[in-house]
Order: C-alpha cells, then structure tokens, then sequence
C-alpha cells in the first residue's frame, strides 16, 4: 500500500511538471501533426490531395478498316470511331477528372512543345497507324509518352493508367492471336468484337479506379482504414510514442536521483517502510507513468488522426511491452548517474541516437532494398523491437505475430531491470 | 527508564574516523544534547540512530529496541527532523504532511485531522495550500519539523533544525522543542550553537573528532572549568607574537584565536587583564573591545579542546 502511495505521489509530482506533460504528450502529437500536415492536409477529410495532372494528348491514330464498324458504338455509348479516340476518351473519363486535366493538341511537335513550356506535365502521342497495328495480328500498337524529366509523381500516375489500359487490350490480342491459330483466319475480323467487349468490362470496372492507383497498402494489411495518409502518420506517431516513452521513463525514474539530492529520499528511509517498498513504489510510478503516457498518446491518436493501431490484444501486448522496456530503461540509466547533473549528456545522447535508431525501420519503409537493413538495425535498441511490435500490430497481426519482439523487449527490458535495482539497492544500502 | 542507550558506537569513512567508541544514555522525556563544532560527529551519530547508517561497531537501543537488529522497530518509533530541509517543494505543506502521514501508516480520518493538529502546531494553517517553494526559510523548517511529529513519535531526533533561520524562526523551533519535551517526547537535539543547548538540554554530551569530551547536565560540565573566567578580546590587528606573549602570561589557562578575536580562559581576570594590557602595548597591538563571560559550555569546550566552538 504504501508503495502506491509513493508512486501516486511521484505521478502527481510528474503530471505537474509543465515540461514533463509537454514531453509526454504535446511534443509526441505536435511531431504527428507536423507531419500530417506535411503530407496531407485535414481539411479534406484526411485524404490526400493530387495535384491534377496536366495531359495534352496528339491523337493523330486514322482507325483501321477492321475496327471501325465495331468501334462506332464503344461502350457507355462514347463515340468513337479509332482505337486512338479510345484512349483520349478513357483518359478523360469522369473518374479521372480528380487527377487528370486532358487537352488536345493538333500534332505531335505541338504536344512536346506544350509539355517543353511547361504548360502540361505529360504528352501522349497515339500515332497514326496505332488502330491498324493493334488490329494486324503481327502489328506492334505503340504510344509515345513524352514528359517532363523532373516530375515522377504525375507522369507515373498517367503511365500508370495507360499501362494499366494498354495491358488489357494486349491481353485481348494475344488472345484473339491463339484462337486466330486454332481457329482459321475467319476470326480476325472478331478482334474488334473482343475489344469492345474487354472495354465493356474494363470501363465498367474504371469506377474508383482513381482510388485503386494510389491506394498503396501495407504487405499483409487487413486494416479497415481507407485514407492513405492515416496509413502514413500510423507509424510515424506509434514511433514518436515509443521515442517519448522512452524519455518519460528516464524523466521518471530520475525522480529517485533528484528526491536523493531534495534529501526526501534519505527521509524515506527513516520511515518504518523497508528499502524495497520504497524502491518497488518508486519503480512502480516509472511504469505507471510511461503507462498513462501511452494509452493517452493511443487513444488521442486514435481520435485525432483516426489511426488505427491493430487488433485490440496485439496493441495491448505491444503497449506493455514498450510500457516496461521504457521503465526499464529509464531506471537503468539513472542507475548509472550520480546525480541528475549529469543527465543532460544522457538526455541529448543517449535517449536521441538509441530512439532514432530504433525508428529506422520507419523511416525506411518506402525503400524495399533499405528495410532490411533498417528493420536489423533497428533492433539493435530497445526502442527498434518496440517499433516492430507497433509495425506489426498496425499491419493487423494477432498477438501470437508479435511473440518475437515481445521476446526481445522482454529481453531488454530483464537485463536493464536487473541491473538498474542491483546498482539501486546497493547505493542505498 | 532510558529512551536511549548507545553503547561503544563507531564509524569510520574510509580514513576518517567518524564516531569513536561513544556511550550515553538519554532518559526518556529529556531533551539531550549533543554539542560540538562542525565535523565533530554528531550528524553521523543521528543517522546510525536513525537506521540510515549501520556502525561498525557497536549498537545502541532506542525505546529497547536494537538498531543493528530490529531497524524497522526503531524507525516506528523514531521521528526524525534531518538537517536539510527535506520537503517536495512543489507540493503543498498539506499535500507534504499528508504523503508523510501515510508514510507512518496514518490513513482517512485520523491522519486528516492529524495533519490539521500538526499544521496548528507549526502555525501553518492558513498556507497549508501554498506550494513549500513559497514559503520562507522559516516556514520550510517549521514544515520539516512537522513532518516529524505527524505519528506522535516517541523519540525525535533533530539535528542542527535552527541552521540558516531568522531569529524570530529560531525562537519558535526552541520553543517547540521545549513543548515536545512538555508532551513526553524525548528529544535527542544536535546543534553547534552552545546558547540552545544551554537553553534546552537536561544533558549536553560535547563531541569532538568523533569522540565524547563531556557529558553532563549544564552545571556539571560548567564546574569542569571551575573558577576560570572566559574573556573574549578583540584586536586592531593579528599578531601571533603577541598571542605567544599572552600564553606566557601568569594566569592565561587556554588560549584561542579566530578572525582578530581572541579567546582566554583566566584564572582570575581582574589580575590578568591588566598584565594582557600590558603585552598588548608591547607589541604596539590595540585591544578594541573586551567582554568577561561567566564560565559556559564555550568555556569548557576551549578548556577541553584548546579550540573555540565555531558557529
């Protein structure tokens, strides 16, 4: 009992301390929001904003005899009459009209010159015989994209819906090709047919499929979270969580420190209350701290930004596990200290390198060549097995998933504690 | 009955001989005090008596109760007002008595109106819900004494509680200390001003260098120095020729000096005086101020040692 007395009198003393609450829970959601800003905005309900891409497009394609009658209705009654008009027609469709600004340009030389000025990102060139080639079945059927060398966003997301079109029609050919081989030259006049009936089924399909381009999800996700840039500033504020739990358990833990030089902790030992109590209670208002710190950061995190950590096991499994690897932490390091003075090094050093490390994992995940490396050196720092059980509880794994880096923190969290009340224990005894 | 029986303790720091094989007995209800100059041990004393520090040898009893064997026993028992002040000075003198008075097992009620008893004690009633990092130096002992006394301890120790405080702060702790003794509390009070224990003790015990010089009631360790007076001169200037000259003087018993202030202890100080005037003049020395004390505890320690009591 009186062990909780003194660590709910610690905690009163931590969550009076201006500095302390800004560390615990301002600076952590500041970080976030900062970096919500930085890649969307919250005006928008949390999506993210594309700029419109600008298309100009030289449609020069003159039709080919064999798709012409069958083109003349294509589907969603769009009049076209050339495979190119096709493409200019998909290109502007309505679903697009999100991320795509489509002109058109007399020829090709004015297209480029358009894209040279800079007065559209991208150019799209349907060459003249583009409907004869695709309808000759030994014809090569070919666009010519023509960009602005120092954009990749925009010019990726047109490639992206060309290639995404032009991969359905050359399915279709193939096709067409096989059964031309098995079945006498009479269906080649079909491959009109199938064309149509593939646009009829891939235009149908075009709805939403602005979304699908850019829904870029997390390997094995099975989160219910729509908005991309919730999935981005996920991990980010899990890894400033873990950063400043790890600095709120070694703010904490350096109360003993401090309360040894206040001379409250020598007054506590002239109670009746043996060393070990007064020790327990001091940890237990470490953990008890780092404790509040995260459920307040999960939830907050939860209701402002809409993250979603994971299933409800896993997150708990995840926050204890950080919970105590970081109160361990702290009560290590302030073993290691004679006094507080000499916590500043600590605070700027130690708790900074070890928590950026452990964040690398983070930070490299856009890079697939990088994460490996990342993700093994993160693990060199208690704070990078917190960082993959977070990872892991986001990307929607069970609780049995997170079993190896609870292990590791468990790990980590054994030796600290170990050490840190051996050195305790024997300072004051 | 005793309150306290140390018995042969001894600490040492490494070289340093801390408390060297010192033996007394407090009786309960007393005030006792133990007098001597900075470093003389008394503060180590306290804190082997309080359990925070385990002798090397030895052992001493408090309310029968063993330090080296039954510390917890000792410590409930026990309440201690530390030289520092050793308070959280973010919270208030309320929240301070409250945490302090759970801290001796006082809970609900009790310890409600319990710490309400203290804060009249101390006189703290109306800032008992400002921050201790507001108050005084004054207010903060008054606070550090009280914390002391919210279990209703049989025994307290105080070491050296008027340190750094205004007179008027000063008079209220004495006081409050007088009115423990009033109450049945046995008082085992440190301090270097040899006017509070004078005032307060029923037994002085002296210590220097970590031993017990003298132990006694106020008049018995005044008649240690018998008939010697203690004159106090002061100089225009330093001169140890003209200390040497008085050592030789017929009469001067001990001598010490500090900051052109010089302490003698004389037989018979209406025959001395004439002859130190006389030295003085020799070494062309200008005496400044005299003052002629009937013997005291400053007297015996000098008389003891060869040394001052410094404040």
């Amino acid at each position: 009992m009186k062990s909780i007395d003194i660590a709910l009198q610690d905690m009163k003393r931590s969550y009076r301390s201006v500095v302390g609450l800004v560390f615990m829970f301002v600076l952590p959601l500041l970080t976030t929001t900062l970096f919500y800003f930085m890649f969307g905005n919250l005006a928008s309900g949390g999506e993210f904003d594309l700029p419109v891409t600008r298309v100009i497009i030289a449609d020069l394609d003159q039709g080919s005899p064999d798709l012409l009658t069958q083109l003349a209705s294509a589907p969603g009654g769009l009049p076209a009459e050339t495979l190119g008009e096709i493409v200019v027609l998909a290109l502007q469709s309505e679903d697009l009209s999100d991320l795509l600004d489509v002109t058109l340009a007399a020829d090709a030389a004015a297209a480029r010159a358009s894209v040279d000025r800079q007065q559209a990102e991208v150019a799209v060139i349907i060459p003249a015989d583009f409907s004869r080639q695709f309808s000759t079945p030994q014809g090569q059927a070919t666009l010519e994209f023509y960009q602005d060398p120092t954009l990749t966003i925009a010019p990726g997301i047109v490639r992206s819906i060309l290639n995404r079109f032009l991969d359905g029609m050359a399915g279709t050919k193939i096709t067409v090709e096989v059964a031309m081989r098995e079945g006498g030259t009479g269906i080649a006049s079909r491959i009109g047919e199938v064309v149509q009936l593939y646009l009829a089924v891939s235009l149908a399909q075009a709805e939403g499929s602005a979304a699908a381009l850019i829904d870029v999800q997390p390997p094995g996700t099975t989160q219910e979270v729509s908005s991309p840039l919730v999935r981005i500033i996920g991990p980010i504020m899990g890894g400033m969580m873990i950063f400043y739990a790890f600095y709120t358990g070694f703010a904490t833990a350096q109360s003993i420190l401090r309360e040894e030089e206040e001379r409250t902790l020598p007054r506590l030992f002239t109670t009746p209350i043996p060393q070990a109590a007064i020790l327990t209670g001091k940890l237990l208002a470490v953990f008890l701290t780092v404790l509040v710190q995260v459920v307040v950061l999960l939830i907050a995190a939860y209701v402002i930004f809409g993250i979603r950590w994971g299933e409800i096991a896993a997150v708990a499994l995840m926050a204890s596990g950080t919970v105590i690897t970081a109160s361990s932490f702290g009560v290590f390091f302030n073993s290691m200290l004679r006094s507080t003075r000499q916590s500043g090094a600590l605070f700027g050093g130690v708790l900074t390198i070890t928590g950026m490390i452990g964040m690398i994992s983070i930070f490299v995940q856009g890079s697939p060549s990088a994460a490996t490396l990342g993700n093994t050196v993160s693990l060199l720092v208690p704070q990078g097995w917190a960082v993959r059980a977070m990872v892991q509880a986001m990307d929607g794994a069970g609780a049995p998933t997170l079993g190896p880096a609870l292990l590791g923190m468990l790990v980590w969290s054994a030796a600290f504690f170990a050490i840190g009340v051996w050195r305790f224990n024997r300072r004051y005894a | 009955m005793n309150a306290i029986q140390v018995e042969n303790l001894y600490k040492s720091f490494g070289d340093v001989k801390a408390v060297q094989g010192v033996s007394f007995d407090v009786p309960q209800g007393e005030i006792f005090s133990l007098l001597g100059p900075n470093g003389a041990g008394k503060t180590t004393m306290i804190l082997m008596l309080s359990c925070l520090l385990r002798p090397d040898d030895g052992d001493a009893l408090v309310l029968g109760h063993s330090i080296r064997r039954d510390p917890m026993a000792v410590k409930s028992v026990l309440g201690v007002v530390p030289q520092e002040i050793a308070l959280y000075e973010d919270l208030s003198a309320y929240e301070n008595l409250t945490f302090w008075g759970k801290m001796y097992g006082l809970r609900g009620a009790p310890l409600r109106q319990r710490v309400d008893e203290v804060l009249e004690m101390i006189g703290l009633t109306d800032r008992a819900n400002s921050r201790v990092a507001k108050y005084s130096g004054g207010m903060k002992r008054r606070v550090n004494i009280g914390l002391a006394l919210l279990h209703k301890p049989q025994v307290i120790y105080m070491d050296e509680p008027t340190v750094g405080i205004d007179p008027q702060s000063r008079r209220s702790i004495l006081d409050g200390v007088v009115a423990m003794k009033g109450r049945g509390t046995t008082v085992l009070y440190t301090t270097h001003y040899m006017e509070e224990a004078q005032e307060l003790s029923d037994h002085i015990a002296i210590l220097d260098h970590g031993q017990l010089i003298a132990l006694g009631t106020h008049a018995e360790l005044v008649r240690i120095v018998g008939g010697l007076d203690r004159i106090t001169l002061t100089l225009s200037a330093e001169s140890p020729l003209l200390l040497e000259a008085w050592r030789q003087v017929r009469g001067v018993q001990r001598i010490s000096s500090e900051d052109g202030s010089v302490g003698l202890l004389v037989e018979d100080s209406n025959q001395v005086l004439p002859r130190l005037f006389d030295a003085a003049a020799d070494h062309r020395v200008r005496i400044t101020s005299v003052d002629i004390l009937e013997p005291n505890l400053e007297a015996v320690f000098l008389h003891l040692t060869g040394r001052a009591l410094r404040d």
